[in-house]
Parts: C-alpha cells; structure tokens; sequence
C-alpha cells in the first residue's frame, strides 16, 4: 500500500477494494508514529479514526451513499474548530481551549466522509512561516530536518508531503498555504478571499486570510475546493462559488494563454539565485506549453510587505484582545488581582512574536500614527488592487516563484525582523488583493524544493488549476527522504 | 451661555435578534448567561451576522430626525479592554472614509428651537457587571453577558440645548417618535441610556456618563449647571473632565481614577463587507414609514375639529392614537378622542396595565354612541370602563350587569332631589342667590344615584324645585 | 527624521495591548526595526487613494429571528460563580 498517493487515487483504490478504509488509516497512523516524533507535524493525532474509519467502511459494504472522501485522511491546522476538541493556535493561552462547536470546512468534509486525523502545527496563531513561534515546538523539513518546513501551516505542509494523511486544510494570511507548500514540495491552495468560509478559522487578520488545501496533487487541490468553497450563511464574507466543478476540464492546457511575470518578484534583492533560475526555467516550460509570458511591473509591489505587516498588526492586535484568560483558556487564578494587572500577566503568556506583532498592532492604527501606517498601508491596499485589475485586464496570470529563498536553517532567520517579514515578499501580494495563488512543486535543489507561484483574477481558481496542472505535469520529482 | 449635547443609547427593542447573532434581543427574561451563544460571546473562530431589520430600523429613525443617510454603511471596531465586552472591542460605526454611519447632520425641533443631530450609529450593548457586596471591598465582578450584542443606535446631538426643560422635552419627543416607529419600547428597563456635555460660559466641557433613564438625565444636567455655576462664582476653574452620576445620592461625582486616555485603535470590522443601501431600498422604508406625530396632530385637528391639546395627547402615544383611529367613525371622533384623554389614559397609564386589558376599539364606539344617545351618562362610561378594561364584555352585557342605564324617571329623580335639598339646606339657599352654584347640587344628586341621574333633566328638576332660572 | 520609537513609547504602548513586557529590550530593537522599515510606506506616493473595501448588498444579511443557541455555554465556560462569569476586580 503506498501511502504517498493522491486523493484521487486513493478515491479509486478505495472503489476498487484495493483495500478498505481501516487498512489504510491503520498505516496512516503508524507511519505518524514513525516519523512524527522527529518531524513534529502534528499536535494532536485523533484517536478515535479508527472507529470513524470501520463506519465507513461497513457504509461502503452495504452500499450505503458515501461521500466523496471515501474516509482519506485528512489533517488540519489547529487554527480551525472541530467541536469538543482542542484548538490550541499553538498558543499558550488556547492550551485548554475546546471549540463548542465545528467550522464550516470541517462540516463539509465530514458530510463527504473525510477522516479528520489530527490537528497540525503552526507558528503561533498564525504568525510567522517557519513554525519556530509555535509554543509546542517547531515542525522539520522531511526533506531535511535541518531545516525549516515553512509557515505558518508548517505542521500541514510537513504531514502532507510526509505521506502522514492524504491532503491538509491550512490557514493563509500572507503566504501561509503556499510558503510550506513551496518548503514541502506539495500544492497549496490559496483561494478568493470569501471562497470559503472562514467561519470557525480563529481570525489572525481577517480582513485578507482564507482557508485552503495543501495536497500532493493539483487535481486534489481542486477536488477539495469542490468540497469546501462556497456562500455559508455563518460568514458574511463568502461569495458564490456558482457551483463550478474545479476538476472539470483541468487538462485543458494554457496554450495561447497570457502570463505576466511579475518584474519586482523576479529582481527583488533577497532572491537567491537557485530560485531565479528555477523560476526563469518554469516561464521556459509555459512557454513551450504554449503561453505567451512577458514581464510585468506593479508599481506597488515595493511597499506590499510593509503595507501587509501594518494591516496584520492592526486587526492581529484587535483578534487577539480576546484572550484575556476571563471567559477561556489557561488556569490562571485572577483571586486578588485587579482586572487590568491580571489580564496584563494572563496576555504575557503569549509568545515574543505574537507579543511583537500586539504591540505594532497598538501602534500603527493609534491616533497619533494611523496617518503615518495603517491609513498609508490601506491605500497602498486599494492602489494594488486597482494595478491587479488593469493587469488582468492584459494577462490571465502572473507568475513568480513562490518564496525568494529555499527552506532556511532553524535560527537562521529568527534574528532579523527585516529579512524575516521578506520571506513573504512573493505571497502577501494575493492576500492583499485578495486574489486566489497557487504553489505548485518545481524543483528540487541541493535536496531542497522550490515552489513556483501562479496567480489569477478573483475567482478564476477554475483556469488558475488548469494553469498550475499544466506546469505540474511537466515536472518529475524525486521521494520525499523521510 | 449654558450649553448642553446628548448621546442617547437607545436599543432596538422590537428586534427579534440580537445585532450579529440570533439570541434574543430582548435578554430581560433571561437567567444570567443563557441567552449567549458563540458568537456574542466572542468565542474564537466565530464571525459577526448582521441583523438586516436592525439596519432597516435604525435607517427608519435616521429618516425621521431628517438626517442625511449614506448610499452604504460600515462598522467599525472600537478597541478596548472591559470584563463586559466579550471579544475586548465593541463592533460599531464612525464617521470615515466617506460617510458610513447610518444617518448623519439630522435635526428636530425642540420647543421652536432647532436641534441638530450630529450623527446616528448602529453598534452592540456590553454585557452587564455585577459588582459583589460594596464596591470598596469588592473582590471580584461577575458578569452577566445576556445583554451582549444587543442592537443599539447612538444618537448624538451637537451641543444646542440650553435648559434641562429643553432636554426634558427633546427626551419626550425622541420616545414618542422612537415608540411610533415601532423600533423601540422606551418605557422598557435600560431601553434608553444617556450621556450628556455640559458647559457654561467660560468653563470647560464636562461628561456626564451612567445615567440609567431620561428622568435622572434632567436632574443630572441641572445638578451640574448649578455645580458649575456655583464653581464660577468662586472663581475656581472649571475643569475638563468625565463625571459619573449617582444614582442612589442624584448627583454627579468625578471619575474618580483619571481614565485611561481614550486610544481606540478604530479600524474597519472586515467580517461585515459594506452593506449597499440604494435608492430603492430608501424609498420603500420611507414608504413603510409611519405618519409622523406632527402631521398626525395636525390630521386629527383639521379632519376630526379635535384640540390642538387633545390630538397633540393622542397623536404622540402610538397605543392610543391607534385606538382612537380603529373607534372613531368621524361622527364620534370627538367623543372618543375625549374619552380616551380623560378617562382612559388615566386608567391604562402603564404597560403592564395595557397588555392585560381586554378593552377593544369596538367597545369604545360603542359608549361613544350610547353616551351621545342619553343611554347612560358621562360618570356611568367611566364605571363600564373600568368594567371592560377588566373582562372585556361586550358594552350592552355591562349595562345591564352594572345596572348602568340612565335615570331619567321624573318621579324618582323628583324623589332623590327633596332628599339633597333636605341635606343640603344651606347649599340650597346659596343656589337661589346665586344660581350658578346649583352644579354643586347637581353634583350631590349624582353621587346619590351612583352617576346614573339624567345630567339635563336633574338639573331642570332641581331649577324647578328651587324656583331659579 | 527617523521616527523611531523609543522605549517609553513602547511600555505605554505594551499597557494600551494590556502586555507586561518582560524582555522590553528584544523586544523593543525588533518592533523598532520594523517600524523603520515601514517608513518605506511614505514613498509609496498613494495619499490621495480612496479605500476600497468588500461590498454585500441588504438583502443579502440575516434575517431578524431569534434562534436560541442550543448548548449550555457558560457550563464550557471556564471560571463562573452560579450563573455569572467570574472576573478580576475593577480598580
């Protein structure tokens, strides 16, 4: 039983009794007690999968209606509520917390019989794209677990290109689907902002994050946003996905195709080498595949990572007010304490970047400074969404690679602030416009992947995955070590 | 030169829900802490539903105070740290980026003089502290968060009250217009909360914050005049602050710890998109409208010939002028506007006393009709009301029940007056000297026949009797 | 100029987030570094930029019903006293 196949393969072999449901869970699982303990994907494995996995399994004997997961198993970061299990946002301050009630994702799969089996790692609610801010340790690269998975859904990249479950559902703010997806070598999915529901992600900067599928293949990743995009009256957000079968036509090539590739990504100055090259042989492959690529600048692209950190701050800083220890979250005892000194000790419990980034998100939008931040870092918003918009008015994509850099070592980064939030420079673009980006896996170099980035229109996720399988066909790449 | 401003709370009671989730917006039945849900409580993860009626509603109250509304709408997020404020922000509306707010530069007139509305917002209640045993000793609050994403729409006016009888007046007008909307139940414990601004010349603005209901709001207002006025003959300096009211001693005390200053951190509430309000949509709330009380008022006089007095009663209390429209049939309309200024106001003067009446419109045309008919008598309509109020039986039944039917034989009426003339010796002579205190015996005559003597004719009798014109 | 925070900015700023800093020197030499990065946010020449903003239109929000939420929450909740969420004295 190979545990590396896709989810439509897996879909098949189930169909065809290659084997049950409980079989392949039962491997899924020791395959995670294998290798888990080094790579640290996970946080929480659910035990009860087996249980979940036999219900399924006499379902399909007696030819009762299954849906169309066929019990995979499926991981998800631990930013999502699933009810009467915890949901940590590998956070301190959540360490006890248990969702009283499921996220919308989560309904949809169980509906179509997905085995939820285990909560994933990240950077601390969110922030960050190594997993070195998670408070229970951070995830490590299968391909060399010396180095960083990526982040902030580091845990789902690691899981997924690990072959510990089938596909993962991670959280991305600016880049946190794609980046591990890139780190990992697996496909992640950032859709339209409002695809899918957003209700039951613990919001980090609500106003641009969306929920999406890291998978082995292009085509799971569409298979997945068949399941989870659409209009949920628990979001106010959500647009309608018009009931588009994402799969539908996938092969159709991008011959005649246009692609912008975007100037300031291909130029930037902490792009290293190995990634330009790979990203200038992908425009090579498209081209030979019958696109038409030409470069293309946006002009606001320069202040898209200052514009991204002073949003996220702000509505991090807002999200975040929550945990004040009263109503949820750790034993803390607040006898003898006046409320604002207890919530003041209760907050500090939360880790040195998340605390960073509370106490940017008091400064920038404050009276004195919003002028100077949050109201520049707005417009530079609204300016980019107006360049985007001329920009597809030419082009059906832009490409880029998907991070400037390859995995880093652990440490490596942690100490700079700056060259830090630069790791993002290639993703927050699609965050902020909310248009929907793709990583797909392209390279492998010096045992380390590169992810290549494909972008389209606001909810043009059907010929953005034509798009991203047409390149993924042309790629061969080697096992993951693990 | 005394300047006072106002910001009144005042939630939308009529609302089934709460502003972003489907818990009750009326929490006042509730046992503490069990009409929340994920959402008002803030629990992560859980995102904002905006109650649609609650935006049709407070645009209903931005149009009648004349305010300008905007083509969209959107909500904001006040930052802040409260044990009553589940998520540590309240979700609410400002005045940025282009006008959002749901009205804004409104005005009403007050006594003649014109009130501006400086802007109308649509934001959440807090939930309620329970503060245990004497606050000095207090060890810990309890909170109470059934009240928490209740709809709310703040009403701020600019500082153009003179008097506390100005705001006096401007509270009356704003809760007739708000309960004739059919948005809110002013009467209603905590429905209407309000801060006020007061300066006088030369001084500083002073808040005043806490004030639980319109009747303390005018004794706070005057209370911190005179304060300050009695500060400025001392010559001592009237200093910028925020002063709480006092409920239990009816004055107001400094804040005692200086507030932190204000840091709100506004940013725009990204789980609500802006809600478009076009046009259209404009026209068909101010066509669903009701009729103002002014051009109610003014219905009643030219149409019914009613008091200006009498219409302005009827026309501001939403109960009763639907009362007097469904009794009236135009012939009556005088009768039945009188009726129920003086008579049944008096008798269903609360909302309790109204919700358990069984009094009909249907009765009501009926007495009008019987009293103008001589059935019965002024004084015996009163007695079947309080009848019917209690058991809802038809008009004729209570007659009849109450032996209420007029008494209009000569015999007996003669009877009763020799009676009252023989006890009243002395207001019999004053009569005859002085006809026109001949009432007062009138008056005695009723009493003796529990009000059911022919007014006209006991009055003929007893002229006769006394030998008087 | 360089705007730089300075330390007493970031304390009060850390009491406004209600955060008691316990390393204020890292903490203050990366928020400062990154504020300074932001300068780069003045040269982006977009001040006279409208903010765009998501739109929905009113017929698309919720209906005004009361839908009693079915679980006992304050039972999930964690510290209460009989019916009451129990907090830390005010002042």
């Amino acid at each position: 039983m190979d545990l590396g196949i896709s989810a439509l393969s897996y879909v098949n072999s189930i169909k065809n009794a290659e084997f049950t449901v409980e079989e392949f869970i039962s491997k899924s699982l020791e395959r995670i007690n294998q290798v888990d303990e080094k790579l640290h994907a996970f946080l929480r494995v659910n035990d009860l999968v087996i249980k979940n996995a036999r219900e399924i399994d006499t379902k399909i004997k007696s030819n009762q209606n299954v849906g169309k997961c066929y019990g995979m198993p499926i991981s998800v970061k631990d930013n999502i509520c699933i009810e009467g299990s915890k949901t940590t946002c590998a956070s301190k301050v959540l360490e006890n917390f248990v969702a009283p009630y499921t996220s919308t994702v989560i309904s949809k799969l169980n509906s179509e019989d997905a085995i939820i089996i285990g909560k994933t790692n990240l950077d601390e609610f969110a922030m960050g794209f190594s997993t070195e801010f998670s408070a229970y340790g951070p995830s490590r690269n299968p391909w060399n677990t010396d180095y960083v998975p990526g982040g902030s859904s580091g845990g789902s990249g690691v899981s997924v290109s690990a072959n510990e479950c089938i596909a993962s559902l991670g959280s991305d703010t600016g880049g946190s689907i794609r980046n591990p997806a890139s780190f990992c070598s697996v496909v992640g999915l950032k859709p339209t902002y409002g695809l899918v529901s957003r209700y039951g992600l613990v919001s980090y900067a609500n106003s641009i994050e969306q929920i999406g599928p890291l998978t082995k293949t292009v085509e799971d990743s569409a298979f997945l946003l068949n399941i989870i995009s659409g209009i949920d009256s628990n979001d106010n957000t959500t647009v309608d996905n018009k009931n588009q079968d994402y799969l539908n036509n996938i092969d159709a090539g991008i011959s005649g195709k246009k692609i912008g590739i975007v100037t300031e990504m291909t130029n930037s100055e902490g792009l290293s080498t190995d990634v330009l090259n790979a990203t200038n042989d992908a425009v090579k492959t498209f081209e030979k595949l019958g696109a038409n690529c030409e470069q293309v600048s946006l002009q606001m692209i320069p202040y898209t990572v200052a514009a991204y950190y002073t949003i996220t701050s702000t509505e991090a800083g807002s999200n975040l007010a929550r945990y004040d220890n009263i109503r949820y979250g750790y034993e803390f005892d607040s006898s003898g304490f006046e409320f604002n000194s207890y919530i003041s000790q209760a907050r500090s419990k939360l880790g040195p970047e998340v605390i960073r980034r509370m106490i940017l998100g008091g400064f920038v939008p404050s009276a004195g400074h919003a002028g100077k931040y949050f109201l520049k870092a707005l417009k530079v918003k609204s300016k980019l969404i107006a360049e985007i918009n001329h920009v597809f008015e030419k082009f059906d994509f832009l490409i880029s690679s998907t991070v400037p850099i390859q995995p880093f070592k652990f440490g490596e980064k942690i100490q700079d602030p700056v060259s830090l939030m630069m790791v993002d420079f290639n993703t927050v673009t699609a965050n902020l416009t909310g248009i929907p980006a793709i990583s797909v896996p392209y390279k492998i170099t010096n045992g380390l992947p590169i992810g290549i980035q494909i972008m389209a229109n606001c909810l043009e996720e059907h010929s953005l995955l034509q798009a991203a399988y047409a390149l993924e066909k042309t790629v061969d790449l080697p096992k993951v070590p693990v | 030169m005394t300047k006072i401003g106002l910001e009144i709370h005042c939630q939308l009671t009529k609302l089934e829900s709460k502003l972003f989730c489907s818990c009750k917006a009326d929490y006042r039945e509730f046992e503490p802490n069990t009409n929340i849900c994920p959402v008002c409580m803030g629990i992560p993860g859980s995102l904002p539903l905006l109650n649609k009626s609650a935006v049709e509603k407070a645009t209903l109250i931005a149009m009648a105070l004349d305010c300008k509304t905007p083509g969209k709408i959107a909500f904001f997020r006040k930052n802040y740290f409260y044990p009553d404020l589940p998520k540590n922000f309240q979700i609410t509306q400002l005045n940025a980026y282009g006008n959002t707010s749901i009205g804004w530069e409104g005005r009403i007139l007050v006594e003649d003089k014109q009130i501006k509305i400086r802007r109308i917002q649509l934001e959440e209640d807090p939930g309620r502290l329970i503060y245990e045993g004497a606050t000095e000793k207090t060890k810990l609050t309890l909170v109470d968060y059934n009240r928490a994403g209740t709809p709310l729409v703040e009403i701020v006016t600019d500082p153009d009250f003179e008097t506390p009888h100005q705001v006096r007046e401007f509270l009356n007008i704003l809760s007739d217009l708000l309960e004739n909307l059919n948005v809110s139940d002013p009467g209603l414990e905590g429905a209407m909360r309000a801060d006020a601004n007061v300066s006088i010349e030369g001084g500083s603005k002073v808040e005043i914050k806490n004030i639980g209901s319109f009747h303390d709001l005018e004794k706070a207002v005057h209370f911190e005049i005179t304060r300050q006025h009695s500060l400025a003959e001392r010559k001592i300096e009237i200093i910028q602050e925020t002063r709480h009211w006092d409920d239990r001693r009816k004055i107001t005390v400094s804040a005692r710890t200086k507030e932190e200053e204000a840091e709100y951190r506004y940013h725009l509430e990204a789980d609500i998109p802006w809600v478009r309000i076009n046009d259209n949509t404009k026209n068909q709330l101010r066509a669903q409208m009701p009729e103002s009380i002014s051009s109610k008022k003014e219905r009643y006089i030219s149409k019914y010939d009613i008091t200006p007095q009498v219409a302005g009663i009827l026309a501001s209390d939403r109960y009763f002028s639907e009362l007097f429209e469904k009794a009236n049939n135009e012939t009556n309309a005088k009768d039945v506007a009188n009726m129920i200024t003086t008579d049944i106001m008096g008798l269903l003067d609360t909302r309790e006393k109204r919700e358990i009446s069984k009094l009909e419109a249907g009765h009501l045309s009926d007495l009008a009709e019987c009293v103008k008919s001589n059935k019965i008598t002024r004084a015996s309509a009163k007695l079947a009301l309080d009848e019917i109020i209690k058991n809802g039986k038809p008009l004729s039944q209570i007659i009849e029940v109450l032996d209420l039917g007029h008494l209009s034989d000569e015999s007996t009426l003669s009877d009763i007056i020799s009676q009252v003339l023989n006890e009243e010796v002395k207001a019999a002579e004053d009569a005859k000297q002085n006809p026109e205190t001949v009432n007062f015996l009138v008056g005695k005559v009723m009493q003796k026949t529990h009000g059911k003597a022919d007014p006209e004719l006991t009055l003929t009798l007893l002229k006769k009797n006394l030998d008087i014109e | 100029m360089k705007n730089l925070v300075n330390e007493e900015e970031i304390s009060e700023v850390a009491k406004l987030m209600k955060i008691d800093l316990a390393d204020h020197n890292d903490h203050i030499k990366r928020v400062q570094k990154m504020l300074e990065y932001f300068d780069i946010l003045d040269n982006a020449g977009v001040e006279s930029e409208e903010i765009t903003v998501q739109e929905t239109d009113l017929d698309k929000l919720r209906d005004d019903k009361y839908n009693p939420y079915d679980k006992n929450l304050l039972k999930f909740l964690k510290s209460y006293q009989g019916k009451y969420v129990k907090a830390p004295k005010l002042n």
